[in-house]
């Protein structure tokens, strides 16, 4: 009789959790065109969020229509299909010049890259699948020739971003120009050849213009079907390499065995520290906020040993006296120890003053 | 006394000033005198009693914060961290930019020292591609148009005009932890897995804002485009947009950080933060994908066939030991000590459901505790108490499952189906080992 009492209290309990679930979050499907869960917007709640559900339904025709000059100056991308590509022209040529003025400073000449900055040029669409599982292997070459799928986003790009630190700085021509000369140094075919030094890219022949990665990616983006695909791809988890499989125990993982590190990267800005200390002072220098204080207070003992001070910039003398501790030696130059007087013999330097004034003596005698 | 009866503030504090140091001068005296007496008797909290070998001194002694006057309250209007905290900031390295130059680049959040599931604003990751931009907010203009029967301009104050919501996410660069797809490379978990932050956004429903504009049925896709030098731009689903996209301005209860697109950004929950453009510009509806540089040259996974994934959206389900890790090891720790194992977990397909661990580098798994709020496509935390025997290695591994069903694939099923040249959508599981001393590596289970 006990027991059962105990039992239906369990359950009542467990009831109660489970109806608090759903009165305090809506409703989770997995309906998402990514392959997860999207959240109604219903009683009030989304997801665990409580909401103002006036505003679904409402309109608020706030702002103001655009001028059509408005529209003009701000819709300026290009598309695959030509849809902004600017009157203009500009030859291979022109673009050469272009390129070494504006751009090789960065990306090295003919886009070769080695400079640091993105190679433009070079390397094989075949690239594309080397896999650097072992040292010394090559890497895929991902470059306007071998990977870029539209022309139309490196005209767009360049007009855009480029060059990097006065974007937006050259005429429709000219990004014709190094447009033309970038994809002649891809050896990528314009009216079905490639492009020689005086021949001209224009807004007609751009669109003759065939990129070799064209179909080197997935899913199928393009055309009525593009975001169906793209929903098509999610659907299976495998596509894009998620597991739904959760193991627990005596799992296998194809002879895993542990990886370490190779060569650390360590060349990281500020180093790693997880110190919890002040902030160290500038050593040295003008800069040191001891500085000034020790000329008027100190130096006139401290400058040589003469007088039986530890002399600044004495690595020996100091090293002895640092040995204990900077907390000790403040404390000696605030008290006063053997022939110093307490604080130099000036009572208005404060603790802290004289903390800094020690700590920029032993850092200028390290 | 007579200066006593001023009242202004800062003729008080002058007195009161005035007052310390007349103390200080007399003491100062004093103590002159008596030098030869031990400063540890002067400061002795207890004196004359003797001190015993275990008293601790920062008991036993008055501190320097306990005797002096602190820092006026408003000194810094703008509050600062501690200046003991200086080192929980955010890191960079040349190795993930071009050419070293910091204006294309990214910035790592301390990932070891973050607690709870709100990244501080000063320690969100940041990445640009031409620099932080700053845009003067009474001339900021963002423009909606394309398909839609009525275009729009807003301003910020327009934009601010509409109902806000508040929603915590995280944010998360696709190429968060590319350096790692060949092996294990830098021995931190800010560098692991830092290139991610997780906020409180305030903005308004993207969907709210469309409400009267008439998109057209037909524009199944949207442009998204910033207005840095960069003008970065991408191809965004309408669907989302009218999901559960949002135009933010406000992250942590504060005005976005430049570095995080102030004054608006576009923010897509659960998705690459690539996506999510910065110094939103223009919002421009259409029926076929723009090609952007960023959704082709870059952001694509490139896989061992030799063709690469586009349109690669959603963050998929994740998780990292932050406590230990190697920044915050177990050194400290005394054989027999419980010790909490901790860490985050997150997922852009959902709310986090469980998170495994295992000690043995992936054979056998337990379940750990979630802890704190579990809300969608945010940062969950997850915790496992754990007793520390001295001399013992581990392979101490975290793995994710979310609501959709996901859960974390090792390095193998990973490397199987995408190979090691994809750089973006890293996701597998992640491992440290414990060495006998306390130190923890970065290292990877694989074949
Ligand atoms: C001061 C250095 C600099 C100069 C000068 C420069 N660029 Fe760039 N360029 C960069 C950087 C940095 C990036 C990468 C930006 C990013 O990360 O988004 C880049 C990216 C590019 C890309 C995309 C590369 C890829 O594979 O995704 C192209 C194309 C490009 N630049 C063309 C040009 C052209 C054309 C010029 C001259 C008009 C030029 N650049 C001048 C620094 C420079
Ligand atoms: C009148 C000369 C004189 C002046 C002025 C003077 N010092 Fe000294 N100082 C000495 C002498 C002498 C010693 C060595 C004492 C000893 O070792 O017995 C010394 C030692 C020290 C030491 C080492 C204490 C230790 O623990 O070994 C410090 C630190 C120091 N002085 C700081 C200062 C500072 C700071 C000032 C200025 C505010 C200052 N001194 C001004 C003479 C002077």
């Amino acid at each position: 009789m006990f027991k059962c009492v105990h039992k239906s209290i369990a359950l009542t309990v467990a009831t109660l959790v489970l109806s608090s679930v759903s009165i305090f979050a809506s409703e989770a499907k997995k309906d998402a065109i990514d392959g997860g869960m999207t959240y109604t917007r219903d009683k009030g709640m989304y997801s665990n969020y409580h909401i103002n559900s006036q505003v679904d339904a409402l309109k608020l025709n706030y702002g103001r229509t655009p001028t059509a000059n408005e529209l003009k100056a701000w819709d300026t991308d290009i598309m695959p299909d030509g849809t902004g590509l600017p009157e203009g022209e500009g030859s291979v040529e022109e673009g050469d010049e272009l390129y070494e003025e504006n751009c090789a400073v960065c990306h090295g000449d003919f886009g070769a890259g080695g400079v640091g900055y993105p190679t433009l040029t070079g390397g094989d669409i075949s690239s594309l699948k080397n896999q650097r599982t072992a040292p010394g292997m090559d890497a895929p070459k991902r470059t306007i020739g071998t990977y870029w799928p539209q022309a139309s986003t490196l005209i767009w790009y360049i007009r855009d971003a480029m060059p990097y630190a006065h974007p937006k700085s050259l005429t429709d021509n000219e990004i014709y120009a190094i447009t033309a000369f970038l994809l002649a140094n891809n050896e990528i075919e314009v009216d079905g050849k490639v492009q020689e030094d005086a021949d001209v890219l224009n807004k007609k022949n751009f669109m003759t213009i065939k990129m070799p990665n064209r179909d080197g990616f997935y899913p199928d983006v393009n055309g009525e079907n593009g975001v169906e695909n793209v929903r098509k791809f999610f659907a299976d988890p495998k596509n894009f390499g998620a597991n739904t499989v959760r193991c627990m125990k005596d799992c296998k993982d194809d002879n895993a065995t542990v990886m370490r590190i190779g060569i650390e990267m360590k060349d990281v800005v500020p180093g790693y520290s997880t110190e919890r200390d002040l902030p160290a002072k500038k050593k040295g220098g003008a800069t040191h906020p001891g500085k000034e204080a020790y000329e008027k207070n100190c130096a006139v003992c401290h400058k040589t040993d003469a007088m039986g001070a530890p002399d600044v910039g004495n690595k020996k003398a100091w090293a002895k006296v640092m040995k204990k501790g900077m907390d000790n030696v403040v404390n000696n130059a605030i008290k006063g120890t053997g022939a110093m007087p307490p604080k130099g013999g000036n009572p208005d330097l404060t603790d802290a003053q004289i903390k800094e004034i020690v700590d920029y003596m032993s850092s200028n005698s390290k | 006394m007579n200066k006593m009866t001023k009242t202004s503030s800062t003729d008080m504090n002058i007195m009161v000033e005035q007052s310390v140091e007349m103390t200080s001068r007399r003491d100062f005296f004093r103590k002159a005198a008596v030098y030869s007496a031990s400063a540890v008797v002067a400061s002795n909290v207890l004196s004359p009693v003797e001190l015993l070998a275990a008293d601790d001194e920062n008991i036993i002694h008055h501190q320097k914060w306990g005797t002096t006057l602190g820092d006026e309250l408003n000194k810094n209007p703008y509050g600062v961290p501690s200046p003991y905290e200086h080192n929980n900031v955010r890191r960079t390295t040349s190795l993930l930019s071009s050419a070293g130059d910091m204006h294309a680049a990214v910035s790592l959040t301390p990932l070891h020292e973050q607690q709870g599931i709100i990244t501080p604003n000063g320690l969100f990751f940041t990445r640009t591609h031409n620099g932080v931009a700053h845009i003067d907010p009474n001339k900021y203009r963002l423009m909606i148009h394309g398909l839609v029967e009525k275009p729009i301009v807003l301003t910020l104050d327009d934009i601010k005009k509409y109902p806000s919501e508040s929603v915590i996410h995280f944010l998360e660069c696709p190429s968060n932890g590319a350096a790692e797809w060949k092996g294990p490379q830098f021995n931190s978990v800010q560098f692991v897995k830092g290139m991610m932050s997780c906020t409180e956004w305030t903005g308004v429903r993207l969907k709210t804002v469309l409400a009267d504009l008439g998109v057209d049925p037909k524009a199944k896709w949207m442009l998204a485009e910033g207005q840095d030098g960069s003008e970065m731009s991408r191809t965004v689903p309408t669907e989302k947009a009218m999901d559960d996209a949002m135009l933010v301005y406000a992250m942590n209860g504060e005005a976005l950080r430049a570095e995080q697109g102030y004054p608006v950004r576009l923010l897509l929950p659960g998705w690459e933060a690539n996506l999510c453009v910065k110094w939103l510009k223009r919002l421009e509806f259409g029926t076929e994908p723009w090609y952007c540089k960023e959704e082709t040259s870059k952001y694509t996974t490139l896989t061992a066939s030799g063709k690469a994934i586009q349109h690669f959206y959603p963050l998929e389900v994740n998780s990292i030991i932050t406590s230990p890790c190697p920044e915050k090891n177990w050194e400290f720790l005394e054989d027999g000590d419980m010790v909490e194992i901790q860490g985050l977990a997150w997922s852009g397909q959902g709310k986090i459901k469980a998170v495994d661990l295992s000690f043995d580098g992936g054979k056998n798994w337990v379940e750990a505790s979630l802890k704190g709020l579990v809300l969608p496509k945010a940062w969950t935390r997850f915790s496992y108490m754990h007793k520390f025997k001295e001399g013992e290695t581990l392979l101490l591994s975290s793995r994710a499952m979310d609501e959709a069903g996901y859960v974390q694939p090792t390095v193998n099923q990973e490397k199987k189906i995408i190979g090691v040249e994809g750089v973006y959508h890293r996701n597998s599981i992640c491992t440290w080992e414990i060495m006998k001393n306390g130190e923890v590596n970065n290292v990877q289970m694989r074949s």
